[in-house]
């Protein structure tokens, strides 16, 4: 019995290094989905940042993405990432989730472009990083386009978790 | 002379409103026959009906000879893509990029590529790179780099790949992606690009003059202060 326990207890330890190696695994999402990961209760701000593994820019960006995350989950910040890598590059997208410790389920961007540019916001033209700050109504307060630093985004959040909502807050067309 | 003066006031009013007409009716004949002034500073996107900016601007290609596109304009039109050498999407549209961009000079439009990224931030955008692709895909038209990355913010161009189309008269009428599937060439609904260049070309309206597709951020030198 002792010795079957040390065997399941094994293979779970196994099944979650291998796990860790992997990463997260990926929901594949809309645009319309994301706004749904948004919307979910719970949250006081949610931050959404596509990206993807060949994009020099946002492997800069994550580390100081992942910081924010950290950082101020426990006052109510979600992080919805959603990786517009092609599906070949996935498995490499999910070991870079893994090495940045992401341990939160992340998304895969799917269906057409134009549609999810412009459901998440008409003045995105389309390049990565992007990254979107919602309050906790789901109103969008902010929108970067390019990577931005450790501070523009902590600010950002905290200015957002600390009064409700941005200052300059726009309804996202759904 | 309360007549006198009303009278005279009555006159000049109708002097003055005779002016302003006169001169709007110059105004807008003008606006309709200049082309908008285009962003020169990067300040935003290229707006539909300006012209290219730095057009006159000259930039290396591949071939080692030196091409802006005011060299390239054709009698029917201007193609100018953004594009790179390394970003995915690039790759992914490339040999329809070239293949279309091909056909369309031989239909009386002027093509070029540019490629304003910073080989320093990804290598592979460097200028070897540009030849063995150009080569290989028997591009036919300039491959260019823009050098500084001006004429890239002059266009206010964010991503690679990014097409501007312009009639002949040197009037944007399409700006945007190539198709709407980047990676799966056989499942692609509507060839953006192509359709503004046969609209163009027949003189007919273009469907859609403005598109989006995902697509790298164009690494920009830093600028010369």
């Amino acid at each position: 019995m002792r010795r079957a326990s040390g065997i399941a207890l094994a293979i779970a330890l196994l099944a979650g290094c291998a796990r860790r190696a992997e990463g997260p695994p990926f929901q594949a999402a809309t645009a319309d989905r994301v706004l749904a990961a948004v919307r979910e209760p719970g949250a006081r701000a949610v931050l959404v940042n596509v990206w993807a593994t060949w994009c020099p820019p946002c492997r800069a960006e994550f580390p100081d993405l992942v910081r924010v995350a950290r950082e101020l989950r426990g006052d109510g910040l979600r992080m919805v990432l959603v990786s517009a890598d092609f599906d070949e590059t996935l498995p490499q997208a999910r070991a870079f989730l893994a090495e940045n410790g992401v341990d939160f389920p992340s998304y895969h961007k799917t269906g057409d472009d134009m549609m999810f540019i412009n459901t998440l916001d008409s003045l995105w033209s389309g390049a990565l990083p992007a990254t979107f700050l919602f309050d906790g109504a789901g109103r969008r307060v902010r929108f970067w386009e390019g990577r931005q630093s450790y501070e523009t985004l902590s600010r950002a959040v905290r200015d957002v978790l600390q009064n409700g909502r941005g200052t300059d807050s726009t309804e996202v067309k759904t | 002379m309360r007549t006198k003066t009303k009278r005279g006031s009555i006159a000049a009013g109708a002097a003055l409103a005779a002016t302003v007409l006169i001169a709007g009716l110059a105004a807008a004949q003008a606006s309709q026959d200049a082309k908008p002034a285009a962003p020169a500073d990067g300040m935003g996107p290229l707006a539909l009906g300006q012209a290219a900016p730095l057009a006159d601007t000259k930039m290396k290609s591949v071939n080692g000879k030196e091409f802006s596109i005011a060299q390239t304009q054709g009698a029917k039109g201007t193609l100018v893509v953004f594009t790179c050498n390394a970003c995915p999407w690039a790759k992914a549209w490339h040999s329809r990029i070239v293949s279309l961009g091909n056909a369309t000079m031989k239909r009386g439009i002027g093509v070029i590529a540019i490629n304003a990224n910073d080989p320093g931030v990804v290598a592979e955008d460097d200028y070897p790179t540009m030849q063995a692709n150009a080569k290989k895909s028997k591009m036919a038209f300039p491959y260019v780099v823009d050098a500084t990355s001006d004429v890239a913010r002059a266009f206010g161009a964010t991503r690679t790949p990014e097409a501007y189309l312009f009639d002949g008269e040197g009037h944007l009428v399409y700006h945007g992606a190539i198709d709407d599937n980047a990676k799966q060439p056989d499942q692609v609904k509507v060839r953006y690009l192509e359709e503004a260049v046969n609209a163009l070309i027949e003189g007919k309206a273009i469907a859609m003059q403005e598109t989006k597709a995902l697509g790298c951020s164009i690494k920009f030198r830093s600028p010369k202060t």
